[in-house]
C-alpha cells in the first residue's frame, strides 16, 4: 500500500481509490496532480488536502457552506468538462460534487482567511478536482473565516 | 492610470512588442486579443491572485496553525459532518480500511 510522509500528520498509508486527480494541479502548483482528502474526527470540520507527490504541502480546507451557508456556485461549460460532469446541468454540492475553499491561516495575529473566490470542486465519483474562479461571483479571495465583530467581542 | 478609449477593432500597444487589440465589446465583456512574445508571461489577474493566495495558504499549514483554527471554528455554526470522499483518520490507526 503507497504511503506518504506528510508534515503535519507523519506518515500516512492510502489506497489509490482515495486519490484525487487535479489534472491542472492548483494555480501555484501546477504540478500537483494528486491529493488525498484527510477527515480527522479531532479536527472537524476542517479537511486535510495533502499532496501525495510533495509531503510538505498540504492544504487545510473547509465545507463552502461552513463559511457561506448561502455560497453560489457557478460553474460553465470549460470547468464542468474538466470535472466530466453533465454540461446541461449545475452539480449539486454534496451530492455530484464537493465544494470546499482553501483556509489562509496567516500568523502574526492576523485572522485566518477564506478564499471564496476560488473553491476546491471535486466530482466525487469520478474523483477529478479543479480549482475554479468565480470571476464574475463578487466573492474575496480574503473573506474572514470568522466574522470581525466575534473576533473583538472575544477578546 | 493611462486611461484610453478604443472601439472594437482598435489596438493599443505596450513597449516595442506587445499588442493589445480589443476584438469585440458586448455589453460589460470586452474580448481582447494579445500579441507578445512567448517570454512575456500573460496571466488573469484574478489567476495571479489564486496561486498568490495558495501559496500563502499551503506555507502557513502547521500543527500548531490547525490548533489555532480548531479554536476559533466553534463560533460557526457548523453543520452535521460533510465527509464524502474523505477518508477519516486518526493518527493512531492507519487509514486502510
Amino acid at each position: 500500500m503507497p504511503s506518504v510522509l506528510t508534515t503535519c500528520f507523519h506518515e500516512i498509508d492510502y489506497t489509490n481509490s482515495s486519490v484525487f486527480h487535479f489534472p491542472c494541479g492548483l494555480p501555484g502548483f501546477e504540478h500537483e496532480r494528486a491529493f488525498v482528502f484527510l477527515n480527522r474526527p479531532a479536527s472537524h470540520p476542517l479537511m486535510f488536502m495533502q499532496s501525495v507527490l510533495t509531503p510538505k504541502l498540504c492544504f487545510v480546507l473547509l465545507p463552502v457552506f461552513v463559511v457561506a451557508p448561502q455560497y453560489r456556485l457557478f460553474l460553465d461549460e470549460e470547468p464542468l468538462a474538466e470535472l466530466q460532469l453533465p454540461l446541461t446541468s449545475q452539480p449539486e454540492i454534496g451530492k455530484d460534487i464537493l465544494c470546499a475553499v482553501i483556509v489562509c491561516a496567516r500568523g502574526n495575529q492576523e485572522p485566518p482567511t477564506v478564499n471564496l473566490l476560488a473553491p476546491v470542486i471535486v466530482n466525487l465519483r469520478d474523483r477529478i478536482g479543479i480549482q475554479v474562479i468565480q470571476t464574475q461571483s463578487g466573492y474575496s479571495h480574503r473573506h474572514p473565516l470568522v466574522p470581525q465583530e466575534e473576533l473583538t467581542s472575544c477578546s | 492610470m493611462l486611461v484610453m478609449r478604443r472601439r472594437a477593432g482598435e489596438s493599443f500597444l505596450v513597449g516595442d512588442d506587445i499588442e493589445i487589440q480589443v476584438l469585440q465589446v458586448n455589453g460589460t465583456r470586452v474580448k481582447l486579443g494579445i500579441s507578445a512574445p512567448v517570454s512575456v508571461v500573460i496571466v488573469r489577474r484574478e489567476v495571479q491572485i489564486t496561486q498568490d493566495e495558495n501559496q500563502i495558504a499551503a506555507r502557513g499549514v502547521s500543527p500548531c496553525a490547525i490548533d489555532s483554527l480548531l479554536q476559533v471554528l466553534p463560533v460557526l455554526a457548523i453543520p452535521s459532518p460533510v465527509s464524502a470522499g474523505c477518508q477519516d483518520f486518526d493518527e493512531s490507526n492507519n487509514l486502510s480500511q
